[in-house]
C-alpha cells in the first residue's frame, strides 16, 4: 500500500483544533507527505466530512473546542456512519483515564497526548492509516472467503436434495422455492414477534436446512413416490415414514450431532408434517411444541406443493392456494405464521413465477453480495473519487450558469451549503453552520418562515418529496418575493432516515408585483379609481360570509338628472361630474369602507355603523348636494341597515336598490331607508 | 538572542521543545505565532463578561499552545486557571489572582518573543 493516493494527490488529513498554532504545528509536521485540511471546531469538520467523507484518510481531533467539541463531533460521526470510514486520532492534553476511555469508546483508533513530538505524530498517523486500510482489506478478504465457503456448502446441500427431488420426479425448483419462502416467512415473523428468539444469523441456517426437509424420501420406494393416482392407506403409511427417516439419516452422521445445521435439519425433517392442532405425524406434537423452523418449512412446503404441478394434481392459482391454506383445508398452522403468509400475499402473487431458477438464489446471499460490491468499490476507489470530482465540477459549472440560489440543507448536524453564485448573491458564506442562528435563518428568511420551511422539509414524504412555497426574503436589504423549491432526501436502507434536502431559490418578485398590479387594475373603475361592482361584490360577500353578527349598511347613490349633464355640457363634462362625486364620497368615508361605482351614475357605499346611522348618511348626502360648475348636484340615496345577514349579497343589494327607487319616486334629492 | 536564550529568559524548557520540534527555525516560527494568538485576549474578555465556558476554553487553548511549545511557566499558570474554571470556580477572589499571574507570565513571554524576533530580523 502506498501513502500516495494517486499520481498528483497525497492522502488527505483533516486537522480539527481551535488553536491556529496547534493546527499549523501539526500541519508543519505532516504536510510534506499529506494534504492538510483544517477545521476550527467540530461543526466545520462536519461540514467538510459531509462533502468529502471518502477523501479524508485520517482525522486528528482536539477535545476542547467552541461550538462543537471533540466528543460531540465523535457522536455526530457515529450518527452519520463516518466513524466507520474515517479513522480518528484524538490529540489532547487530557490524560485523565475517563477522557481517554470515552474517546476509545466513541471509536477513535489512537490517542496522542500533548505535548506531541514530530516523530510520534508522523509514526502514529502513518500506522493508523495503514491499519485502517488493512482492516478494511482484511474484512473484505474474510467476507470473500465466507462467501466461497457458503457457496460450496449450499451447493452440496442442493445437490443432495435435488437427488431426492429427481427421484421424486420433480424439478429442483421445489427446494429453491421452499428456501425462498422460508426466508420470507422468517423475516416477516421476526418483524411481528421476538418470542421465538431467532437471530439474524439463524435465518440462512434454517434456509439451508430447509432444503433437507424431504431427504427421507430416499427411503420411500419409487412406485409410491411417483404414483399418479391416490395412494392406498398402506402406501400412505409408507410415504409418511419419510419425515422420521430423514431425521434418522441426519442423526446418523457421525461426529456431527452438535452441528447447528444438522440439528435444525433434524427438526425440519422430523416435524415438517406435524400440525398445530396436534394431528400431524410422526409424533403428534402440538402448538409451540413444534420447533419454529419446522413450522415455517411446513407452511412453505404446503404453499409450494399447492401452487406447483405434481404427478397427481395440476397447479392451483395463488388465490386458490391461499384460500385453501387459510380455510384449513391443507393442514392447521400457527395463526401468527398465517398472518405472515397473508402479509406476503402481494409479493407471492406478483413474483412467485419469476423466482430465479439459476444458481444465484437472490435473497439469502444478498448481504454477502453487498459486501462484495463494497469490495469492488474499494478496488475502484480511485475511479469513484474521480467520478465524484467530475460530478462536483459539473454541478458547480451548471450552478454558476443558472443564476439561481442552489442550496443543500443537512439536518444533522444542521448546516446549509450554498452554491457559489448563490452565496455571492445573498452575500453569505458558502457553508453556513447552524443556519437557524445565522443571518440566513433570521434575516434573509424571517425566523418564522425559516422554521416553517424546515418543518415542511422534514414533514415531506417519499411519495411527495418536492415542496414549492413563496417567501418574502430580505436580499441584501430589499424585501423580495422568492419561490423556494425543495426536495427532501432520505438515507438508503430500512427504515430510511431523513437527512435533509436540496433546493433552489428563485426571485419572482417582479412577477408577483406585476400580478398584483394587474389584479388591482382589474378591480378598479378606470374613470373614478373606485372599485368596480364585481370587485366590490366580492369584498362585501366575503365580509358577509365571515361576519354573521356585524352591523353594516349598504347605501346606493344615484346622481339626479345626470343625463342632463351629458346632454347639455357634453360627455367629457359628465365624466368630470362623476370624478367629482367619487372624490366627494371618498372624502367623507373611511379607507375601510367599500366604495364602488356600480355603473353609469350609480355609486355604492358599504360601511359599518354603530347605533346612529343618520349622521353618516347625511354626511354623504350633503357632500353630494350643491353644485359642480354649472351643474346642480343632487342625489337620491337608498339605504339598508343590517345586523347580521344570512342571505347573499344580491338580496342585500336589491333592498338598497328598492329604497333608492323609493327616494327617486318621492321626487329625488332625498334619502330613504329600506322599510319592510 | 538565541532561541535557547529566549527559552531561558521566559522560563521554558528548551531541551524538551528541541527534542520534539527538532530545528531552531521551526521553534522560532511557531514562537512568533504566539504573538498573534487570540486566546489570551479572549480569556480576558470572557472573564470580564463572566462567560465562564468561553473563559475555560480560552485558558485551555492557551495552555495547550504553551504545552506544545514547552513554555513551561506560562503553561503552569494557564493550567492552574483552566483547571479551576473547569472545576466550576466562579469566585473572582480566586480567579482574578490566577488571571493576574497568567497575564504577567503572558506579557513576559510575548516580550521575550518580540525581542527574539527583533534581534534576528
Amino acid at each position: 500500500m502506498s501513502l500516495r493516493e494517486n499520481n498528483n494527490g497525497k492522502k488527505k488529513i483533516l486537522i480539527v483544533d481551535d488553536s491556529e498554532i496547534n493546527r499549523s504545528l501539526l500541519s508543519d509536521m505532516l504536510s510534506d507527505e499529506f494534504d492538510i485540511l483544517e477545521a476550527e471546531n467540530g461543526m466545520e469538520a462536519a461540514a467538510i466530512l459531509h462533502v468529502r467523507e471518502h477523501e479524508i484518510a485520517l482525522m486528528l481531533l482536539d477535545i476542547v473546542m467552541p461550538v462543537m467539541d471533540g466528543f460531540e463531533m465523535l457522536a455526530v460521526m457515529k450518527e452519520n456512519g463516518w466513524i466507520k470510514s474515517t479513522p480518528v486520532i484524538m490529540i489532547s492534553a487530557e490524560t485523565v483515564p475517563a477522557y481517554v476511555d470515552r474517546a476509545y469508546d466513541l471509536g477513535v483508533l489512537d490517542y496522542i497526548s500533548r505535548p506531541f513530538d514530530e516523530r510520534t505524530v508522523r509514526r502514529r498517523v502513518v500506522s493508523t492509516i495503514m491499519l485502517a486500510a488493512k482492516q478494511k482489506e482484511l474484512s473484505y478478504m474474510v467476507a470473500d472467503q465466507i462467501y466461497e465457503k457458503e457457496k460450496d456448502n449450499r451447493m452440496m446441500i442442493e445437490i443432495l436434495s435435488n437427488l431426492v427431488e429427481f427421484r421424486n420426479g420433480e424439478s429442483g425448483l421445489h427446494v429453491l422455492h421452499i428456501r425462498i419462502l422460508t426466508e420470507l416467512l422468517l423475516k416477516s415473523l421476526m418483524e411481528k414477534t421476538d418470542k421465538y428468539k431467532i437471530s439474524k444469523k439463524e435465518i440462512p441456517l434454517i434456509c439451508n436446512a430447509s432444503a433437507l426437509h424431504d431427504i427421507g424420501k430416499i427411503a420411500v420406494p419409487m412406485e409410491i413416490l411417483n404414483k399418479p393416482g391416490r395412494l392406498t392407506k398402506e402406501e400412505f403409511e409408507i410415504m409418511k415414514t419419510h419425515s422420521a427417516e430423514g431425521a434418522r439419516i441426519l442423526g446418523c452422521i457421525p461426529m456431527r450431532e452438535k452441528e447447528p445445521l444438522i440439528q435444525t435439519g433434524y427438526q425440519i425433517c422430523r416435524w415438517h408434517h406435524e400440525r398445530y392442532d396436534g394431528k400431524g405425524y410422526p409424533d403428534g406434537l402440538k402448538g409451540e411444541e413444534i420447533p419454529i423452523a419446522a413450522q415455517v418449512v411446513a407452511l412453505a412446503d404446503v404453499y409450494d406443493a399447492l401452487t406447483s404441478k405434481r404427478v397427481y394434481k395440476e397447479a392451483y392459482s395463488h388465490e386458490k392456494a391461499m384460500q385453501m391454506i387459510l380455510d384449513g383445508e391443507s393442514g392447521i398452522f400457527n395463526p401468527l405464521l398465517l398472518e405472515c403468509l397473508k402479509d406476503l400475499s402481494p409479493i407471492l402473487k406478483e413474483e412467485w413465477d419469476s423466482v430465479p431458477t439459476g444458481d444465484n438464489p437472490r435473497k439469502e446471499i444478498m448481504s454477502i453480495v453487498e459486501h462484495m460490491m463494497e469490495k469492488e468499490e474499494l478496488g475502484a476507489s480511485e475511479r469513484t473519487l474521480q467520478l465524484l470530482e467530475h460530478e462536483r465540477m459539473k454541478y458547480q459549472f451548471l450552478a454558476d450558469l443558472s443564476s439561481e440560489v442552489l442550496f443543500e440543507y443537512r439536518a444533522m448536524p444542521e448546516m446549509l451549503l450554498l452554491s457559489e453564485w448563490g452565496a455571492e448573491y445573498l452575500n453569505m458564506p458558502v457553508t453556513i453552520l447552524n443556519p437557524r442562528e445565522e443571518a440566513f435563518g433570521n434575516q434573509v428568511f424571517s425566523r418564522k418562515d425559516f422554521s416553517h420551511l424546515l418543518d415542511g422539509l422534514k414533514a415531506a414524504t417519499m411519495e411527495n418529496p418536492v415542496i414549492e412555497e413563496n417567501y418574502l426574503l430580505n436580499i441584501n436589504g430589499s424585501l423580495r418575493w422568492s419561490k423556494v423549491i425543495t426536495r427532501s432526501i432520505w438515507s438508503e436502507g430500512e427504515p430510511p432516515k431523513y437527512e435533509g434536502a436540496i433546493g433552489k431559490i428563485v426571485d419572482i418578485h417582479d412577477h408577483i408585483v406585476k400580478v398584483n398590479e394587474l389584479e388591482l387594475m382589474a378591480a378598479q373603475d378606470s374613470l373614478t379609481g373606485l372599485l368596480n361592482h364585481a370587485a366590490a361584490k366580492e369584498k362585501i360577500s366575503s365580509i358577509l360570509s365571515k361576519d354573521k353578527e356585524g352591523k353594516y349598511m349598504l347605501i346606493m347613490v344615484d346622481l339626479d338628472h345626470f343625463k342632463e349633464a351629458n346632454d347639455r355640457f357634453g360627455h367629457l363634462f359628465g365624466d368630470e361630474v362623476l370624478r367629482y362625486a367619487a372624490d366627494k364620497i371618498r372624502a367623507c368615508t373611511r379607507s375601510t369602507d367599500i366604495i364602488s361605482r356600480v355603473g353609469g351614475d350609480e355609486f355604492l357605499v358599504f360601511m359599518e355603523y354603530q347605533e346612529e346611522v343618520k349622521a353618516q348618511v347625511e354626511r354623504i348626502f350633503y357632500q353630494l348636494s350643491g353644485r359642480y360648475k354649472e351643474f346642480v348636484l343632487s342625489v337620491s340615496m337608498g339605504i339598508v341597515c343590517i345586523k347580521g345577514w344570512d342571505k347573499d349579497y344580491k338580496s342585500l343589494f336589491q333592498l338598497a336598490d328598492k329604497a333608492m327607487y323609493n327616494a327617486k319616486s318621492k321626487g329625488r334629492g332625498r334619502y330613504c331607508f329600506y322599510e319592510k | 538572542m538565541t532561541v535557547k536564550e529566549c527559552y531561558e529568559e521566559m522560563e521554558g524548557d528548551f531541551e524538551d521543545v528541541a527534542s520534539r520540534l527538532r530545528t531552531n527555525e521551526r521553534i522560532k516560527k511557531f514562537l512568533v505565532k504566539v504573538l498573534n494568538d487570540k486566546s489570551f485576549d479572549l480569556l480576558c474578555k470572557s472573564v470580564e463578561e463572566e462567560n465562564w465556558e468561553e473563559a475555560f476554553r480560552a485558558a485551555h487553548t492557551l495552555k495547550g499552545v504553551c504545552q506544545n511549545l514547552s513554555i513551561t511557566k506560562l503553561y503552569k499558570s494557564a493550567s492552574l486557571l483552566s483547571d479551576s474554571l473547569r472545576e466550576g470556580k466562579r469566585d473572582n477572589q480566586e480567579i482574578i489572582p490566577m488571571l493576574k499571574q497568567v497575564e504577567k507570565d503572558y506579557e513576559h513571554v510575548t516580550n521575550c518573543i518580540k525581542m527574539l524576533e527583533k534581534e534576528n530580523g
